[in-house]
């Protein structure tokens, strides 16, 4: 009996060894980005439209319509308009995780600009930088100082989550599990200019001060920021909370922090209305100490609320799932967390040579990590991380991958 | 303590790492990315905001320039995409921050001591030529670490070679006119902060500092960052190169102030680059006083502990104005 409680609804019931589920983000569809910037569709671009609207049985002809329109109008698009343009894209995102075999859906968070952006926009507290900060090779992102408490904007509640989910949970006919930020995240991709100021007049020890201002800053977003969203997400239904944390292992001395900022999310969300997993990505596996990869997040994840089950890994990127996730087993006596397992890379240089997983090595993955974990009740199958910077069709055929060699891997 | 208090009457200013990129920049970057723009109008952009901001540092009475490597995405590129028998491996958080490198993949024994791989990225037309460009290669140790490694037999025969490879490289911009070579050395901070430092470690940054710490016609800096360096400064002092840098927002004054730094430069990197809240002129003056009076620096300079690429442009160029205001107020009350 697989470790997860299906939710009590009319979706669909999963009773499977390794369930499947998607991580979070997919690309967006390139017609629906440029009609809302009021650019040019071209005709691959709509076609693409068509074409998977037809596979994944999901109306387009409004949208079609609205791109159309405005084209000729030669306007933007009416908030209306948008609005519809966000359903279309998310209601083929969760077709085609179906359809794929995923047993566990979202939207391939099709109505967020990006993770840490979506919610900094609806930060009261939150300013700008006047500039776009380079982060990855030649991506960059919109980067927010702190400048006071942090406070959700008036009905950024609706914004953030409310009307996504409920329209999640409205199409989806799997499962659902949300993805949300947390705060630690978002604590460290920010300036943290106001608590930074507020411990340098406690504290004369620089690397006190450090640490002192990002816990402050992180429980501050966990009360004001993350936890409101959980609570009105719980409020409408929704059961399995992923909490997305690629920096847990950036700062090694601060992991406790990222546990308290966990923690002050979830405390007090009655156990029988949810259910929160946590997806790590990025572990240091050189960490400049005797600790690597995911060791590093132990014993400190032992002090997790124990509403927290379930931990999302990166794997795939490495293929080390021996070394990886001993750890996990090394610690199963104290505390037993179940492993969505990344069974996919999902980087850009894959990408770029061409090359895919086989089924046959996903199933190879899950069986080595059921060797290490001696319990193929906890693990469940996933991608490595989101998947917005590959292309549509490249994700479709990594779902599909993941999807047939978990039934392999089912079948011994 | 006469001759001392000449010494001291001069503070010097730079900055030591890439500069936060422009949002034209930006733009222009994300347009090549989508297929909507091309790498020469990059280009364009990368010398047009180079020559604003080597113009900024001069005007700015800056005493080292550096170039703001807009074309640079991370410290071991121009190795990884120039020297042969090294590539691009994972993608790897840069220490703490929010921004990534790729890890280095070093896969042949014997690398060739090759040079001028840095030039590319650089814009040696535009630099000074009178000894004040200073240039920023990474310390051999933080390579070493850093990489991943599967040439050599073992690491004190793998930096060897690595110091000889890096030490060509600073001789090569030696001659395209950099009168000052920063090593940038994180790693061996780091690793002390976090307990993590053996004898091992300060043995291979001793071997390759003893192989590249000097080079003809210009000083070098070990620059260290992002970790507390008052543990290994009695170390670190002893090593052969004419300056250390030490990240002053991650290493207490108070212990820096027990150290006497008569036989080097000491540059004192207080300007928290990671971070937008403003330094205090004022108070940046009396800390550098102190440091003056009791550390007695053969020459004292005053930088962002890194680079200021991760709080872009706008916020690059205020901490360069506080850098011009702390020196103007250091020399004005000194003198």
């Amino acid at each position: 009996m697989v470790q997860i409680i299906n939710p009590p609804s009319a979706k669909k019931t999963v009773r499977h060894l390794f369930p499947t589920y998607e991580v979070g983000s997919l690309p967006k569809l390139p017609a629906r980005v440029k009609t809302i910037k009021g650019e040019k569709v071209s005709a691959e671009e709509l076609q693409q439209i068509k074409n998977l609207a037809k596979k994944y049985a999901v109306e387009s002809a409004e949208v079609e319509e609205i791109i159309g329109r405005t084209e000729r109008e030669k306007r933007k698009v009416s908030s209306e308009e948008k609005k519809q343009l966000q359903d279309f894209n998310a209601l083929l995102n969760i077709r085609i995780q179906e359809k794929s075999g995923i047993d566990f859906v979202y939207d391939g968070e099709a109505r967020r600009s990006e993770m840490y952006r979506h919610v900094a926009q609806q930060v009261v507290g939150f300013e700008d930088l006047p500039e776009m900060i380079r982060s990855r090779g030649p991506d960059s992102y919109k980067k927010s100082i702190c400048i006071t408490e942090p406070q959700l904007k008036s009905g950024a509640l609706d914004t953030l989550i409310r009307e996504e989910f409920a329209f999640v949970n409205q199409q989806a006919q799997h499962q659902v599990k949300v993805p949300l930020d947390d705060p630690y995240m978002i604590a460290v991709m920010s300036d943290n200019r106001y608590y930074a100021q507020q411990a340098k007049e406690k504290y004369i020890d620089q690397q006190q001060i450090r640490y002192e201002a990002k816990r402050e800053f992180t429980l501050a977003l966990a009360k004001n920021i993350i936890r409101p969203q959980v609570e009105a997400a719980v409020a409408l239904g929704a059961y399995w909370i992923q909490l997305d944390i690629p920096a847990a292992t950036l700062d090694i001395g601060h992991i406790p922090i990222v546990v308290e900022g966990i923690n002050a999310v979830v405390e007090g969300i009655p156990a029988e209305n949810a259910w929160f997993s946590l997806h790590f990505c990025y572990p240091r596996r050189n960490s400049l100490t005797e600790k690597s990869g995911y060791e590093l997040l132990f014993p400190h994840v032992l002090k997790l609320n124990h509403r927290v089950k379930h931990f999302s890994l990166e794997l795939a990127n490495a293929d080390t799932y021996e070394q990886d996730l001993a750890v996990f087993a090394e610690y199963k006596k104290e505390r037993q967390f179940g492993i969505g397992l990344g069974v996919i890379d999902i980087t850009l240089e894959r990408q770029k040579e061409e090359t895919y997983e086989t089924p046959q090595q996903v199933r190879e993955r899950i069986l080595r990590a059921a060797d290490v974990l001696k319990d193929r009740t906890l693990i469940y199958v996933a991608p490595d991380c989101g998947m917005r910077q590959l292309t549509l069709e490249r994700c479709i055929r990594l779902y599909e991958l993941m999807a047939e060699g978990a039934e392999l891997a089912r079948k011994g | 303590m006469h001759a001392f208090t000449l010494y001291m009457t001069h503070l010097g200013i730079y900055l030591t790492g890439p500069f936060g990129q422009s949002q034209q920049l930006y733009e222009v970057r994300n347009e090549a990315k989508r297929g909507r723009g091309t790498e020469e109008v990059v280009r364009q952009q990368i010398e047009k905001d180079t020559e604003t901001v080597i113009k900024a540092q001069q005007e700015a009475g800056l005493d080292f320039i550096i170039d703001p490597l807009f074309g640079q995405y991370d410290l071991f590129q121009p190795l990884v995409e120039g020297v042969p028998g090294i590539n691009a491996g994972r993608q790897e958080n840069w220490f703490n921050n929010n921004l990534f490198y790729q890890k280095p993949r070093i896969q042949i024994e014997n690398l060739q001591y090759t040079s001028g791989w840095s030039e590319k990225f650089l814009h040696p037309e535009s630099l000074p030529k009178d000894g004040s460009w200073s240039a920023i290669l990474p310390s051999p140790y933080t390579l070493l670490i850093l990489s991943e490694i599967s040439g050599y037999q073992n690491k004190k025969s793998a930096i060897q070679d690595l110091a000889k490879l890096i030490k060509a490289e600073a001789i090569h911009l030696a001659s395209l006119g950099a009168g000052r070579i920063q090593y940038d050395e994180p790693v061996i901070v780091v690793k002390q902060s976090l307990g993590s430092l053996k004898r091992e470690d300060l043995e291979l940054l001793e071997t390759a500092i003893d192989i590249c710490g000097r080079v003809p016609d210009t000083t070098t800096v070990l620059h260290t960052y992002f970790g507390d360096a008052a543990p290994l400064l009695p170390f670190l002092k002893n090593l052969p190169v004419d300056c250390l840098g030490i990240d002053g927002t991650e290493t207490n004054l108070e212990p820096l102030l027990q150290e006497d730094f008569s036989e080097k430069e000491l540059v004192f990197g207080r300007i928290n680059a990671r971070s937008t809240d403003p330094e205090d002129p004022e108070e940046l003056v009396t800390e550098l006083k102190k440091v003056a009076e009791q550390c007695h620096p053969k020459k004292l300079w005053l930088t962002p502990n890194t680079a200021t690429e991760v709080d872009g442009y706008t916020h690059a160029f205020k901490k360069m104005k506080i850098l011009q205001e702390t020196k103007r107020l250091f020399n004005g009350t000194n003198n």
